[in-house]
């Protein structure tokens, strides 16, 4: 992988390929940063050390960990990338309930280029209404669990009037919404990777040293090489699977006439085993989100039964009812959501269609069937592993006695994208690398 | 051009707008430069004229030169939009000119600039031979006075009378004969046997149908292999009884097709109850499905045609029969046996370019065609290249009609009919553009039951097109055509000698009908481009039945249950013009994406291409290969070296260049192959692109080796002599096929396969 960027390095074009894209991180991660007008910096910093003395996981860590730290600190590019994804799910999903849409899409490029277009101003219109949200929270305290009330965000008294700060606040976040997705688009079109992934993967990755030196400062130089080499362990062992697939063999029997055979070794379907990838876990962990939303209507120092109930068990990440759920929600959502994006009749009858086969099994039924039974079979595995990776930093919590690291960095989520990214990437630049290589070839 | 409108211009520009054009300001600057030496060019004698023309150096000096040029060899004085067209041209641009508007004679002024900016030879690339022996026999004259020679290329040229013509100064070919050359010429084995010399500059003629249409379309270089015959002659009988939807199915988009099991049951049975999937009877199995694929999608007359015992294909774009093009992998002899045709021999490719690489190996590229700006972004996006709209020289003042749509296929027949019924009473001359041959004949017969005389031209008597055409503007005349009319011919009101001009003038000119909407707008508006021509007047109007297979095909939904109609069975409602245009929009995204798709794994191949032919360069030039055998094998080639000095390094590179030709070939196999599956990779979360690198390059870097060892082998095994002369792999006629395209991710991204399936249960919830 190393090499790979190496001699990336050596090519001129993916060398200036691989310098825009990092020039593109450099003003993510500056505008990330860089505190939005009427924002005060310091009383951000009080509260976030409060937070961090506290062991308060706030219900909002999750997309703070997407935007790299920027959200709870009312940064310009406080919302991130992530109004540009829910556009984007959300145009795909009008396309199945308007017909306008779908046709434009059935138009190739031309259509394409209209519903990207769609997409951008419904980004917009998601960041205005997320930026306000955020604003209005950050103004009530709620933002921080009502826990730095005594340090307001967005203090009064500048002598300009409120309400012209709060308009700014909203215009400044929404303007750094659509920057960003600029620079999101920008990477796909001129950089390397795709852009939302690389960029998700860069907030992530700026985590981790400030959550990192937070462990050495509370729990010693000893237990934070140890987890280092654990989170190292893992990735290892995150990568070797992610990487794993069982491959079944197809030939074409339409053009073997005449011609000698291949013997079908390079044409296959790769069924992964870890063929869901990193959204069972988003799934499983967003719904284990609902009782903590729940919490917030009710006061923290106040709950009767039930809610105590719901805290201990269904909040606390260290609790085994809270780890068991989780493991079995991320199972279901594995096989729940192979079973919806791999579906083996429509594969099967692709196959049929461009009189392609399985050596030894007839096409349609029996084919479907097939790979129904290979592919619940290898989904096991996957599952489990996903599993896995997932409630491993539950069980850091337990051992680290402390609740903060709730989505810290090293966790089970953040690693997953980050290796899903970081594989896809190089992937990527091996396979340009690869084409680039004849210059000089063959002296 | 409004202050206005060249303001909006250049704000698109300068934001990379789709829909830009080149500034012709700057063009016509030149124009009264061109003005000014007219005068001194008409005082000079014909040779003295020649000896100026070879020592001009300024676009001015050049296009005055070439105006008067064509004065004295053609009596026609280029006109100023003419001019600003060659300026065009010189600069490297696509030159949109409306038809008529004298192209040819534009392209030959550029092809002499281009020779005098030192950017020759010059190579005309045509759409055709006969266009290609036209336009060069038409523009010697011209070139003879501005001191060039000038020559032309078509499918019977012998290989010395190529190697004249390309030696000339400028060359007119049909795109395929060029390229055919350029292949045969990578496969020599002797230095000599070249006929084209290094590519300079190309100015091609019909840019947007050979740049953007006819792109994709590999041309091949076969050699035979000996096939076996029968499996295609006995799958041929076994499908022959087999019907649609019980025994078959037809996907959607009628690209592909596949055995239902019953179907599958009724082929085994008689077959002699064998099981196809078995791993013996893959050939069998390949065999049926060939025979399937020609019995149920490729249509007599509509895909080709049969004539003088062979089976000739029809170009969809042009409706002209192809010529050497053939089907791929075995289709070309299911069809011939499909026919009752004995089949040809089944060819391995030798060596392949898709005209878009083989265009790309030119430096200098422009072009000229009559349908440009609708393909703008697309010229950009492959070819750099821009689009200079050009003026016609008198507005055009045809009328083009809005569509006329109807229900069933058999109503818009009768009101095609009715509408020329009407024309052909008054005198009117009327052109009819069908879809297809089929077409074109059944509409024939109605007009001649309407007791109307016309003329058919398709592709099947292609060879009196040229005097068809000419009389097309004849008073009262009515021409049914394919499409085939819609390129390159130029309809003259009146008839060839234009004797009744300002009779059929008065009527509105020529009329031309659309039997349907094509592929694409460019083709219509080629096909309206035939009436109107040099501000003559003319009309138009496409007729639509929602029948039509580019409406079933590609918008089928997007047509309501009941549309509003009249009773002649006329549509007039407004969501059907938008599924008319929808369809059409669809038809040419599906065009552009394969079109994309091809040429992005194809790059990867040809810069393959590209080192392996730099290696055989090598090979073929100098003694790499000897002193490598010299290495490998000391005592062998000493002993060839005592025999005869020159021994040594002719035996080594027959068998080098052998060998590299031949791996070469396999190489191509291997990767068709992997090709055709690759799209399934995306099931695991993998881009097919990227894969399919991964396996063409290490396969590639493969191969030198391989090369090497087998030459070594090959020298090792065999006894040389003074006589040797290299073994008989003789390779036979070359011959162009078109592939077979796989959509690179048929199943759509993960998230598009979430929403579908949210959809399906959304959509099967609502029937509950």
């Amino acid at each position: 992988m190393l090499s790979a960027f190496l001699s990336a390095f050596r090519t001129p074009d993916l060398r200036k390929k691989l310098l825009f894209t990092v020039g593109i991180i450099a003003i993510y991660r500056l505008g990330a940063t860089l505190p939005s007008p009427g924002v005060s910096y310091g009383n951000v910093q009080k509260c976030m050390d409060l937070m961090a003395t506290n062991n308060a996981g706030g219900v909002f860590n999750l997309l703070n960990l997407f935007s790299g730290g920027a959200l709870l600190s009312l940064s310009v590019f406080a919302l991130g990338i992530m109004p540009y994804i829910t556009a984007s799910i959300i145009l795909q999903l009008l396309t199945v309930v308007i017909p306008r849409l779908e046709q434009l899409r059935k138009e190739g490029q031309a259509g394409q280029a209209k519903i990207t277009q769609y997409t951008r101003y419904l980004t917009l219109g998601l960041g205005v209404l997320q930026a306000s949200a955020f604003v209005a929270l950050a103004r009530s305290g709620q933002l921080f669990n009502n826990m730095c009330d005594q340090f307001p965000i967005v203090p009064d008294g500048t002598g300009i009037p409120t309400w012209v700060t709060l308009v700014a606040l909203v215009i400044t976040m929404t303007a750094g919404t659509g920057v960003v997705m600029w620079l999101g688009e920008l990477i796909t079109d001129r950089g390397v990777g795709n852009g939302m992934s690389v960029l998700i993967f860069t907030s992530i990755m700026a985590r981790l040293p400030s959550e990192g030196w937070q462990i050495k400062i509370s729990q010693g130089w000893w237990k934070f090489f140890l987890v280092i080499a654990l989170v190292l362990l893992i990735i290892f062992f995150v990568v070797f699977i992610e990487q794993a697939q069982r491959r079944i063999p197809v030939q074409y029997a339409k053009r073997m006439i005449g011609r000698r055979m291949y013997g079908g070794t390079s044409t296959y379907i790769p069924l992964k085993v870890n063929q869901a990838g990193v959204i069972p876990v988003i799934f499983g962990s967003s719904l284990l989100y609902l009782p903590a939303l729940l919490l917030q209507f009710y006061d923290r120092n106040n709950l009767n039964g039930w809610q105590s109930w719901i805290q201990n068990n269904l909040v606390d990440p260290t609790s085994y009812i809270y780890i068991t759920l989780y493991f079995l929600l991320i199972i279901f959502f594995t096989y729940f959501y192979v079973s919806i994006t791999f579906n083996p009749t429509e594969v099967a009858d692709n196959m049929k269609k461009y009189g392609g086969f399985v050596p030894g099994i007839r096409p349609g039924k029996p084919t479907a069937e097939y790979l129904d039974y290979i592919l619940s079979r290898i989904t096991l595995p996957g599952a489990l592993y996903l599993g896995v990776i997932s409630i491993l930093p539950s069980f850091f919590f337990i051992w680290l006695d402390r609740q903060q690291y709730m989505n810290f960095p090293f966790g089970g989520t953040a690693v997953l994208i980050m290796v899903g990214v970081g594989l896809e990437t190089v992937k990527q630049i091996e396979s340009q690398l690869m084409q680039r290589n004849y210059e000089g070839f063959l002296r | 051009m409004g202050v206005m409108q060249r303001l909006k211009n250049r704000t698109q520009r300068f934001l990379q707008r789709p829909g830009t054009t080149v500034d012709l300001a700057p063009l016509q600057k030149v124009l009264p430069e061109i003005e000014a030496l007219e005068d001194e060019f008409k005082e000079l004698d014909d040779a003295a004229l020649t000896e100026r023309a070879a020592e001009a150096t300024r676009v001015a000096e050049i296009a005055a030169l070439g105006r008067e040029a064509a004065r004295r060899a053609l009596d026609e004085r280029p006109y100023d939009v003419q001019l600003l067209g060659v300026l065009a041209m010189l600069g490297g641009s696509v030159a949109e000119m409306a038809t008529g508007e004298g192209k040819t004679l534009t392209a030959a002024i550029a092809a002499y600039g281009h020779v005098r900016s030192g950017n020759g030879p010059v190579h005309v690339l045509t759409v055709n031979d006969y266009l290609a022996r036209r336009d060069a026999e038409w523009m010697e004259p011209v070139y003879k006075l501005l001191g060039l020679s000038v020559g032309w290329v078509t499918e019977s040229s012998s290989p010395e009378e190529r190697r004249a013509a390309y030696a000339c100064d400028v060359t007119y070919a049909s795109v395929s004969e060029a390229g055919f050359d350029y292949l045969r010429d990578q496969l020599v084995t002797d230095i000599d046997d070249r006929v084209q010399r290094a590519p300079a500059t190309a100015i091609v003629d019909e840019a947007d149908s050979i740049l953007i249409d006819e792109a994709r379309v590999p041309m091949v270089l076969a050699g035979a292999v000996a096939g076996e015959q029968d499996p295609v002659h006995v799958a041929a009988g076994v499908v022959r009884g087999l019907r649609s939807g019980r025994h078959y199915e037809i996907a959607d988009d009628g690209r592909s097709v596949a055995f239902t099991t019953k179907g599958l049951e009724v082929v085994e049975r008689k077959l002699g109850g064998i099981d196809l999937y078995d791993d013996e009877h893959v050939e069998q199995l390949s065999a049926v499905n060939v025979a399937l694929h020609a019995h149920a999608l490729l249509h007599r007359d509509v895909d080709y045609i049969v004539r003088n015992g062979a089976v000739e294909l029809v170009d969809e774009m042009r409706g002209r029969v192809a010529q050497r093009r053939r089907w791929p992998d075995g289709l070309q002899a299911a069809v011939e046996a499909k026919e009752g045709l004995d089949a040809t021999a089944e060819g391995e490719v030798l060596g392949t370019i898709t005209v878009q690489a083989y265009i790309a190996l030119y430096p200098t590229v422009c072009g000229m065609t009559a349908t440009a700006v609708l393909v703008g972004e697309q010229l950009r996006e492959y070819f750099k290249l821009e689009v200079a709209v050009i003026p016609p020289n008198t507005p055009c003042i045809r009328v083009d009609e809005a569509d006329r749509i109807y229900a069933t296929r058999q109503e818009k027949e009768d009101a095609l009919v009715a509408e020329i019924t009407l024309s052909h009473e008054k005198g009117r001359p009327v052109l009819v553009g069908t879809l297809d041959v089929k077409e074109s004949e059944s509409l024939a017969k109605a007009l001649d039951e309407a007791g109307i005389p016309c003329s058919v031209l398709n592709a099947k008597n292609d060879d009196e097109e040229a005097a068809i055409i000419a009389e097309a503007g004849k008073f009262g005349a009515v021409t049914v055509s394919t499409q085939m009319a819609g390129r390159g011919v130029d309809i003259r009101l009146g008839g060839s000698d234009q004797s009744d001009r300002e009779r059929v003038a008065e009527l509105g000119g020529l009329y031309v009908l659309g039997g349907g909407r094509h592929h694409s707008r460019r083709v219509d508006d080629q096909l309206r481009g035939r009436a109107g021509r040099q501000g003559d007047p003319g009309a138009s109007t496409f007729f639509v039945s929602l029948e039509d297979d580019l409406i079933q095909r590609n918008a089928p939904d997007a047509i309501p249950a009941s549309p509003r109609m009249n009773f002649d069975g006329l549509v007039t409602d407004e969501q059907v013009d938008y599924a008319v245009e929808h369809a059409q929009r669809v038809s040419e995204g599906v065009q552009h994406e394969i079109h994309r798709n091809t040429w992005r794994y194809s790059v990867v191949i040809e810069q393959q291409r590209k080192a392996l032919s730099e290696r055989r360069e090598r090979v073929l030039t100098t003694d790499v290969a000897a002193e490598m055998l010299e290495k490998r094998e000391p005592e062998k080639a000493e002993e060839l070296k005592e025999l005869d000095e020159d021994l040594l390094p002719r035996v080594a590179r027959s068998i080098a260049l052998f060998h590299i030709d031949r791996l070469w070939a396999e190489h191509l196999a291997e990767l068709s192959e992997v090709r055709e599956g690759v799209h399934l990779r995306a099931l695991g979360r993998l881009d097919p692109l990227d894969e399919f690198h991964r396996a063409a390059v290490p396969a590639f870097n493969a191969l030198v080796p391989a090369i090497e060892e087998r030459t070594v082998e090959t020298f090792e095994e065999n006894e040389f002599d003074e006589n040797w002369t290299p073994d008989d792999n003789t390779l036979v006629r070359p011959s162009a096929t078109w592939t077979y395209l796989v959509h690179d991710n048929p199943f759509g991204s993960e998230l598009d396969r979430l929403i579908a399936a949210v959809g399906r249960r959304l959509s099967s919830g609502g029937n509950n």
